[in-house]
């Protein structure tokens, strides 16, 4: 093969990036369409109880409306049609503050969201349940998860030297991706066109056309572009179902936007977690128990539930371990994935008490941490596919200056301030989902173009230009001959972009499709090859002007009997205002064992996104709800704090180059989530290296430091 | 195992490679910093590869052959119509508009310019960020109707002559950027922040806001501060800073992505 | 957002006509906060008039008066502007401070001076239409009383109202002894001291301070100090930046030889109108300028404060933020 193919591994810019920096890129809400109008959704003001009447007259009246939709008039919805969180207009009832009641369509946004003001709602009050400090006791085992134990936790804890049982809370937080959750839908005949944005296309697809109850043949899902969504855009919402059924009332093409305040209580949370931590070691610093039993709460009727407990599962070594759920069902509503679902969380329980126990064994915590790394998944036996725990402590260690760091804390002081260094763990599995990929070759002449179509998704990941490097590769022709059409439910259905799968599935998939391409086309041909043609050849020489292929591909067959996973170790250096609390994260290294790197510019940059999501938890970001009534008193993005660019410091990230194909073929592992977990508890641990106090209960906000 | 910054250095290794991939053309040229990524830009935008086929996919195939695009004016009565005339990116534009309408939505709506977002529609985030007569504001909450005689530029005019302006382009080779969405934004802020420093504009990070200097050298910490205003939920902050940084500076700021092989590991 | 009227205005008397006539029109200047609560549904005019073409944005050196000597900032002039004025910079690094503490870059070039001041409060149970708030219906009784309230008052709030007066340039104002002018209709300027402009709650929260309807800022007057070199801003937030005040403080000091003269302090995020820190600054006067003697002002001044449900933190934290931002006014006005 020629030079040109080694694109995968190298740092080129996004294929898409030239459309993000002219303003070109188009967004949900970006398609310019004829007769477009517009819907405000507006809302519950009561958590529990029923509504006895909507008067939506005056509203009817008010200049440009064309349609008010409430429960008396929606048409009937599937709402087992995989909709997250029903809101879809079927009944009276409410089930949390903020839930969508109804919407007004009219010619300007101007004028819908007036008229939505004009709508008078009585309701019939029940008492809501949102105190979860009041009802968290009335928790009871989910459906879905089993308590997990090995040995005998409570004898074992009991008889230990050293020992950490401790509580930490984290509070509920939101995704607020900068796009709120937005759909233009239209519709043809009996078919309707949703541009949206969505992490699962397909997903979305199946759940449009289910809950409409017409067949997903008849549903469109275009989204080219995502203006994130963490997983708050994995799941599909009632605005997604709402605007088609908006738009089929007008027969117009219907503009449907959430407001950034309704995004608070529409599209899921990270749910508030209690999560109780029994840690215990002998004195050469042995694990001997690792207890971590969750508290939360989900909706009134839809049981969901952050697996916290995962990291703890296969972090470390330890003969006695109890990982268990508690959940009570709440008015507010149902939680979602949310970036680093539940290891993000669990971590920073498990990561701080690891921390804890090690200071109080005065024991390195890195070191701690080597004495208990497991030699095979401890929590079902198999071996590792690959593990990097190791190299990743000990590559940041040097890296980041560790060795400077004292045991004790409050030892590094300068002027007003304290500074610390911590250090944490993470982990997130790795794994390839079933996606398709088409590839389509055309020649003109000698010149040889490639467009790699299939429905997957990029919302800020990279997908677009992984997948460029990948055929490019595979298929032996430079990234700008390489079209990539994803975004898309009309084109070959693949994995969403949840979950850390994205890469891993839709780069196998095209690699595939590619391979196989090249195979057809040297079985067309009657010449003989020595070395492996590229299709550019091929294509010539079979004077060939198109040729396309199709790939299902899946994950190796014996992937599921290994344990892989991608791994990190996360290194923070705060500046704590001894006088203020305000805690700044100066110094912040991340690394990361995370199989093949496709692209490293990108990569680094999602995992840099990872950490600063990691930052926010651990300093800044918390929803607040007002217990008496269900309400986000946080409900806006001046008092819900995402960390702004003066909240963050230099930021560094090591790759472990990793060669690893037992979960997929090219191995990739996928880094989108890994970024996040152990974060905030390196944060939490250097603030108790520079201050000498252990907050558990995050965010660290500067109060609780005084 | 962390780079340090190279000032000297023009282009990395892997984008002299990409280069390579994508210009087809004698690699000596690349010597100038800025020349090369002009020519590269121009070379991305004519290629007729990946990129440009990306955009025709997203702007034609979908939107343009069905439905036409609408007109500047709606086909509807307003009630407190206002008209309003001012230029956008250099062009008069004059169009009624209801008195509620903000100049986010008009040219979203109305001018089909639908580069700048809509991220809070509260001044919470600065998605909406254009500038007007030289200063960077808000569009979300600027009524179009107190435009008139203004002059906007939106992310649709900062580039000229088919070339990107340097901050477009620096955001681009320095990632700033993840989904996209803050872009626009977070670029026209950098662009009137350029001219803020010129002028020795002071911040809140300034140590000493009584001594007077124009231009002024931003520290990283100076630009933070100053691009706090623009939220980026993808948490593409250092990137950001490196991107303004380089056009700040005018030299190249270093892009470090490390990578350990086993081999090295065994070193430990 | 109602539908409203939009009228532009080119000179005060025409505004303050336009104003006087309609007791449901509001100003329009930089538009960050009205339009904001226009989105919202609190503020609901049904005219709002431009003054944005109106000549009131000059800083000027104050000629004559009793703040001669001093400087005039015009009532429309941008935040930002103002902040970066070379006199603003070289007499008042103070206000410069304060400005630039708040808001995004973005905000303080379209904000204006006088709508500084008259920007409302950040209370989420103001902005919630849904929920009780006797600032914005008066009679529905507070929400953050008995609610969250962690943001709010630990001075001068009452039963009616603990929300906090968001801005951090009023702050400096305080500290600064500033004179608002405000023009009505009949044309008369009305001098209103600072310390007089914001009211405290009571039972009459709707009013957040005592300009009348259909009067505009002209201007802000600050008189001449000697405590340039020795002032300083501190702001404590939730976030580095683009965050509303846990607490904040304003803090000036002229010396006289080793003794302090006088100092200056006012405190933002902890009440309904900045507040100014009096018993902190006569504690003050006469004494050496030593971290135990700032600590016992700051003391003095918090023995005052009544904390609610959730904000008894801005006890210890304002009197940490008064120490220190002391210190940093003694060390020259930086961090």
């Amino acid at each position: 093969m020629s030079d040109l193919n080694k694109s995968i591994g190298q740092a080129i810019n996004r294929i898409d990036g030239l459309l993000k920096v002219t303003g070109a890129a188009t967004y949900a809400t970006d398609y310019v369409l004829k007769n477009t109008v517009h819907a405000v959704i507006f809302k519950s003001t009561i958590a529990a109880g029923k509504i006895k009447d909507i008067e939506t007259g005056e509203a009817e009246k008010a200049p440009g409306v064309l349609a008010v939709i409430t429960h008396k008039n929606a048409p009937k919805l599937n709402e087992k049609g995989g909709v997250r969180g029903g809101a879809l207009l079927q009944s009276q009832n409410i089930e949390w503050y903020g839930q969508h009641i109804g919407l007004v369509v009219a010619e300007t946004f101007e004028q819908a969201r007036y008229a939505t003001r004009l709508i008078k709602v009585s309701y019939e009050k029940a008492e809501p349940k949102v105190d979860f400090e009041k009802h968290k006791k009335e928790a009871i085992a989910p459906k879905d998860n089993h308590d997990a134990i090995r040995g005998d936790v409570d004898t074992a804890f009991g008889n230990a030297e050293f020992k950490i049982e401790a509580v930490y809370e984290t509070p509920i937080e939101h995704h607020n991706p900068m796009e709120t959750h937005s759909t233009i839908a239209f519709w043809e005949g009996d078919k309707v066109t949703l541009y949206n944005g969505s992490q699962i296309v397909n997903g979305a697809q199946g759940a449009a056309a289910s809950t409409l109850g017409i067949p997903s043949a008849n549903v469109r899902i275009v989204t080219p572009f995502i203006g994130g969504g963490f997983g708050s855009k994995g799941g599909q919402w009632a605005n997604l179902v709402l605007a088609a059924v908006a738009a089929k009332a007008v027969n117009r093409p219907v503009k449907l936007a959430l407001t950034r305040q309704q995004m608070f209580n529409s599209v899921g949370l990270r749910q508030r977690n209690h999560q109780r931590m029994r840690l215990a070691a002998t004195k050469d610093g042995k694990l001997t128990v690792l207890a971590h039993e969750t508290t939360t709460h989900c909706a009134i009727d839809n049981e969901f539930v952050e697996p916290c407990g995962d990291c703890s599962k296969v972090m470390y070594e330890v003969p006695n371990s109890l990982i268990s759920y508690r959940v009570v069902p709440m008015n507010i509503i149902i939680p979602t994935y949310t970036r680093g679902p539940g290891k993000s969380t669990g971590s920073f329980a498990l990561e701080s008490a690891i921390d804890e126990l090690a200071y109080q064994l005065r024991m390195d915590p890195i070191e701690f941490r080597l004495k208990n790394e497991p030699a095979k998944d401890p929590s079902n036996g198999k071996q590792w596919s690959s593990r990097t725990t190791v190299q990743c402590l000990q590559e940041g260690a040097k890296a980041f200056g560790w060795g400077k760091r004292k045991i004790e804390p409050r030892q590094n002081q300068q002027g007003e301030y304290l500074i610390g260094y911590g250090v944490a763990c993470g982990t997130y599995p790795a794994r390839q989902q079933n996606s398709s990929a088409i590839v389509k070759l055309t020649r003109k002449g000698n010149d040889v173009k490639a467009t790699i179509e299939l429905a997957a998704s990029d919302l800020g990941t990279g997908t677009n230009t992984i997948i460029a490097q990948t055929a490019s590769d595979a298929l032996g022709l430079a990234v700008n001959k390489i079209t990539v059409k994803i975004g898309d439910s009309s084109l070959p259905p693949a994995a969403g972009s949840v979950g850390s799968v994205g890469a891993a599935s839709f780069s196998n998939a095209v690699n595939d499709a590619c391979e196989k391409i090249t195979d057809e086309l040297m079985k067309k041909s009657t010449k003989q090859f020595f070395v492996r043609p590229t299709v550019a050849n091929l294509m010539v020489s079979e004077n060939l002007t198109a040729f396309e292929t199709r790939a299902d591909a899946k994950a190796p067959a014996d992937a599921t009997n290994y344990s892989s996973h991608s791994f990190n170790a996360n290194f923070a250096e705060v500046w704590v205002n001894s006088l203020t609390g305000m805690v700044k994260v100066k110094r912040f290294l991340a690394v990361t064992g995370a199989g093949k790197i496709l692209n490293p510019k990108t990569a680094r940059s999602q995992i840099i996104g990872g950490n600063v999501w990691g930052i926010g938890m651990a300093l800044t970001e918390e929803s607040i709800l007002d217990p008496r009534w269900g309400n986000f008193v946080t409900r806006s993005l001046a008092d819900y704090h995402v960390p702004s660019n003066l909240d963050i410091g230099t930021i560094d990230t090591i790759f472990i180059d990793e060669k690893d194909t037992i979960p997929n073929k090219l191995g990739v592992k996928g880094i989108g989530e890994v970024g996040i977990v152990g974060v905030a508890a390196a944060v939490a641990n250097a603030i108790f290296n520079a201050t000498g106090k252990r907050v558990r209960d995050l965010p660290i906000t500067p109060d609780k430091l005084l | 195992m962390m780079t340090e910054d190279t000032p000297d250095q023009e282009l990395t290794e892997d984008e002299k490679q990409l280069f390579g991939q994508l210009l087809c053309e004698d690699q000596n040229q690349l010597t100038d910093f800025d020349e090369a990524r002009r020519n590269f830009l121009k070379q991305i935008t004519l290629a007729g590869g990946g990129i440009l086929a990306l955009q025709m996919f997203g702007k034609e195939t979908f939107a343009g052959s069905l439905h036409e695009p609408l007109n500047a004016e709606l086909p509807v009565n307003l009630e407190n119509s206002v008209n309003v005339s001012f230029k956008v990116n250099g062009i008069k534009k004059s169009l009624d508009v209801d008195s509620r309408m903000t100049l986010l939505d008009t040219l979203r709506e109305r001018l089909q310019l639908t580069g700048s977002k809509k991220g809070c529609d509260h001044g919470q985030c600065g998605a909406c960020t254009v500038i007007v007569d030289g200063k960077r504001v808000l569009s979300c909450l600027t009524l179009a109707a107190s435009c008139t005689n203004k002059s906007v530029t939106t992310i649709e005019g900062l580039a000229k002559n088919g070339e990107l302006h340097p901050m477009q382009a620096s955001f681009l080779k320095h990632d700033g950027f993840q989904c996209g969405y803050c872009t626009p934004g977070q670029i026209c802020s950098a662009v009137a922040l350029m001219g803020e420093a010129r002028n020795g504009e002071v911040s809140y990070v300034t140590p000493n806001v009584r001594i007077k200097a124009a231009p002024i050298q931003l520290s990283e910490e100076e630009i933070r501060e100053r691009m706090s205003g623009n939220i980026c939920r993808c948490g593409a902050y250092p990137n950001i800073v490196d991107a303004i940084k380089e056009v700040h500076s005018a030299k190249p700021v270093a892009q470090n992505w490390n990578l350990v092989d086993q081999k090295e590991l065994t070193e430990i | 957002m109602r539908p409203f009227k939009y009228s532009a205005s080119t000179t005060i008397n025409s505004a303050a006509q336009l104003l006087s006539a309609n007791p449901n029109a509001r100003i329009l200047a930089g538009g960050t906060n009205i339009l904001d609560l226009m989105k919202e549904d609190v503020e609901r005019p049904d005219e709002l008039v431009d003054i944005n073409r109106l000549n009131l944005s000059v800083v000027k050196p104050i000629t004559e008066g009793v703040n001669k000597g001093g400087i005039s900032i015009g009532g429309l002039g941008k935040n930002a502007e103002t902040a970066n004025h070379p006199l603003i910079r070289q007499n008042f690094p103070l206000l410069t401070q304060a400005i630039l503490a708040g808001a995004s870059a973005q905000i303080r070039n379209m904000a204006t001076n006088g709508g500084n001041l008259n920007q409302r409060t950040r209370c989420p149970y103001f902005y919630e239409v849904s929920m009780p708030c006797n600032k914005r219906e008066p009679g529905t009784g507070c929400g953050a009383r008995e609610g969250i309230n962690r943001m709010h008052a630990i001075f001068g709030w009452s039963e009616s109202c603990v929300a906090v007066h968001p801005s951090d340039m009023c702050v400096a104002l305080a500290a600064l002894d500033a004179v608002v002018k405000v023009q009505g209709s009949s044309g008369k300027v009305r001098s209103i001291p600072f310390a007089e402009y914001h009211r405290l709650p009571g039972e009459m929260p709707e009013k957040d301070n005592t300009l009348q309807h259909g009067e505009v800022v002209t201007s802000i007057e600050i008189p001449k100090n000697n405590f340039a070199s020795k002032s300083y801003y501190l702001k404590v937030r939730d976030r580095a930046s683009y965050a509303f005040a846990l607490v904040s403080v304003a803090a000036a000091i002229e010396m006289n030889g080793s003794g302090i003269k006088q100092a200056w302090l006012a405190l933002g995020g902890v009440a309904h109108k900045p507040w100014r820190a009096f018993e902190a600054e006569r504690f003050l006067a006469g004494k050496a300028a030593t971290a135990d003697n700032f600590r016992q002002a700051a003391e003095m001044e918090m023995k005052q404060a009544k904390a609610l449900e959730h904000n008894g933190f801005k006890i210890e934290l304002g009197t940490r933020a008064i120490v220190l931002a002391l210190t940093r006014a003694m060390n020259g006005g930086t961090a």
